[in-house]
């Protein structure tokens, strides 16, 4: 198995002063300012395989940005050790930056007061592409991303969509091995999102990118990536695909079902109502608990069915009950 | 994979132009940019030293120097202001901002030595001349004035001490700046402050003032450095062999303590990262 990414054991504890709000505290917060120990990561093992796409997620805090970050030679960990293509990410950054993309979603690698092609002019000398690389690269990339209509615009002239676009494709100009995208759609609109995922998969099948993306949008990882880690207080909570997420989780599905109009909702035992209006009624089950042809039975028993439909329910729902779970777990 | 086997020393050129192509398509965006922005830079340059020329002028010199001596000193001042602003712009010269910012981790993401991006990313000839161009007119002036024997010796010394007090000011710049690491937010404009009083004391000259006051002005505070003593030398107010080695010297030791520092906050920065990250571009 050819391993592109691997964290054995990481620790990565940071030290948060806390300081009182209370004026009587005035001294002790100048002088012996109370000091939190957050531990983001505990002892974190994990290993992604070249050409692999494995979204990265869990609440807020979890420890995401900090596995990115020292994924991308920014932090060193405090204890454990980070191999990416077989290098120390800190000890040979020169070498290693060369190789890995990285974009984090608030941030622009763009040069500000230039036009966008400016930027991946200098991205060419500074990571210093080779000119069949780059033109091809730089092809690829005006494509798929749709860069002809703001490559002579200044990146701050750029909407929020036009950048991130311009900035997934800086990232990519030198071809590297890995990707790192941390939170890559944040405040895009549906389409502007939906254009880089395609843009994501496209490169990761086309070229075998390796690829580490991080989000909070559940439905957006599992368009994207076979595999979802989960982190959770600094550890991984679970680690696999999202077919076994969602039975992990609960398996709900949406049991829509049409009948008379004017006529009682029918009563179905392991599912919950969730709403409907003539004649239409929408039910909530756990697929793993109650089969669906239990309830069609219990339906039919009561009323005329006219028509059945039945859906997963959305992957966000499931996965902010696991973490208002976790929530209620004691520390 | 696009590493780069050739020494780093050897990317610079090859960076220089590119940021040097970069900063002439900037300033030639149109030409009211241009005509503000070389416009305003003489005016502050010329602003900033009028002041010590003007109370020359007055009193007909200041202490043992002449109106004129003080002329070449304060183009002297600009121009090795000048030189900062010409290739160490775009904080560069101000660390405190692009640790403060979280903008290090940018240049922390680039496949070359930090040092190779100090020494390039700032590089703006076109748009940041101004300060070096108001310099290098008061030192000919001056240099006319005084009837200085220029000669290819002489140019190499004015080289070599514009050069020395460059790395003087950058390493105080990087010393104080340093102090980000510790405390981004706190110490963000740490560098505006040491620029400012680096920039108010350095163009007058010091031979009037005590002992202990020019002891620090030598060391702690090492404004004398950066005009004063190396005028003095440059116009032949003095000749002993010691003054003529003291502004390198003390160069390359603000140099090795700047670089410690720097590391030390680095390796501190490795440990903690950057908390903040403001939303000014990639390094403006």
């Amino acid at each position: 198995m050819d391993i592109a990414v691997s964290l054995e054991r990481v620790w990565k504890v940071y030290r948060q002063g806390q300081r009182s709000a209370r004026i009587g505290d005035l001294l002790r917060n100048l002088l012996r300012p109370q000091v939190l120990r957050v531990e983001a990561l505990r002892g974190v093992s994990l290993e992604v395989r070249r050409g692999e796409i494995v979204a990265y997620a869990g609440p807020n805090g979890a420890g995401k940005s900090t596995t990115i970050k020292l994924l991308a030679s920014l932090l060193a960990p405090d204890s454990g050790q980070v191999r990416v293509l077989g290098m120390d990410p800190v000890r040979d950054r020169v070498r290693y930056v060369g190789r890995i993309g990285v974009v984090f979603g608030q941030r622009t690698e763009l040069w500000w007061d230039h036009p966008v092609a400016a930027s991946f002019d200098w991205k060419r000398v500074v990571w210093n592409i080779p000119r069949e690389r780059y033109e091809r690269m730089l092809g690829l990339v005006r494509e798929l991303l749709g860069l002809d209509e703001f490559m002579n615009a200044l990146a701050r002239e750029l909407s929020l969509g036009q950048r991130m676009r311009a900035d997934l494709a800086m990232a990519l100009l030198h071809e590297p091995e890995v990707l790192f995208l941390d939170e890559p759609t944040l405040g895009l609109d549906v389409l502007a999102r939906r254009n880089i995922l395609r843009f994501v998969r496209e490169v990761n099948r086309e070229r075998g990118l390796t690829v580490v993306v991080t989000s909070h949008d559940m439905d957006e990882l599992e368009q994207l990536a076979g595999r979802i880690v989960m982190l959770h207080r600094g550890n991984i909570a679970f680690d696999g695909d999202f077919a076994s997420l969602r039975r992990e989780v609960s398996d709900r599905r949406v049991l829509l079902l049409e009948t008379p109009a004017g006529g009682a909702a029918p009563v179905l035992v392991g599912a919950e109502r969730s709403g409907g209006e003539n004649g239409r009624h929408e039910y909530v089950y756990d697929a793993r608990q109650v089969r669906l042809s239990h309830l069609l039975e219990q339906a039919a028993a009561q009323t005329q069915i006219l028509d059945v439909e039945t859906h997963r329910a959305p992957i966000d729902g499931l996965v902010a009950d696991l973490y208002e779970r976790w929530q209620r777990e004691p520390r | 994979m696009a590493a780069d086997d050739a020494h780093p020393l050897a990317r610079l050129p090859r960076l220089w132009a590119l940021y040097a192509r970069m900063d002439l398509l900037f300033i030639a965006r149109g030409m009211k940019t241009a005509f503000s922005w070389y416009f305003a830079d003489l005016l502050l340059a010329l602003g900033s030293a009028a002041w010590a020329f003007l109370l020359a002028a007055r009193f007909d010199g200041i202490g043992v120097w002449s109106k004129q001596q003080v002329a070449f000193l304060l183009g002297l001042a600009l121009f090795v202001r000048g030189v900062i602003d010409f290739a160490l712009n775009a904080n560069i010269y101000s660390p405190s901002r692009r640790i403060g910012r979280g903008q290090l981790d940018h240049m922390l993401l680039m496949p070359q030595p930090l040092w190779v991006t100090i020494a390039s990313d700032g590089f703006m000839p076109f748009s940041c001349s101004g300060t070096l161009l108001a310099g290098a007119a008061v030192i000919a002036w001056s240099v006319q004035a005084l009837a200085l024997p220029i000669s290819a010796g002489w140019l190499a010394l004015l080289a070599l001490h514009v050069l020395s007090a460059g790395v003087i000011m950058l390493s105080f710049a990087y010393l104080w700046g340093s102090l980000a690491f510790f405390a981004p937010r706190g110490a963000e404009e740490i560098n505006t402050t040491t620029t400012r009083l680096i920039e108010q004391l350095k163009p007058f000259p010091l031979d009037g003032v005590g002992g202990g006051l020019s002891l620090l002005l030598l060391s702690v505070v090492p404004a004398g450095f950066l005009a004063w003593l190396p005028s003095r030398v440059l116009i032949g107010l003095s000749d002993s062999s010691w003054a003529l080695v003291a502004t390198p010297l003390a160069a390359l030791v603000a140099a090795l303590l700047a670089i410690a520092v720097f590391r030390l906050g680095l390796r501190h920065y490795g440990r903690t990262g950057s908390t903040r990250y403001l939303a000014h571009g990639h390094r403006r």
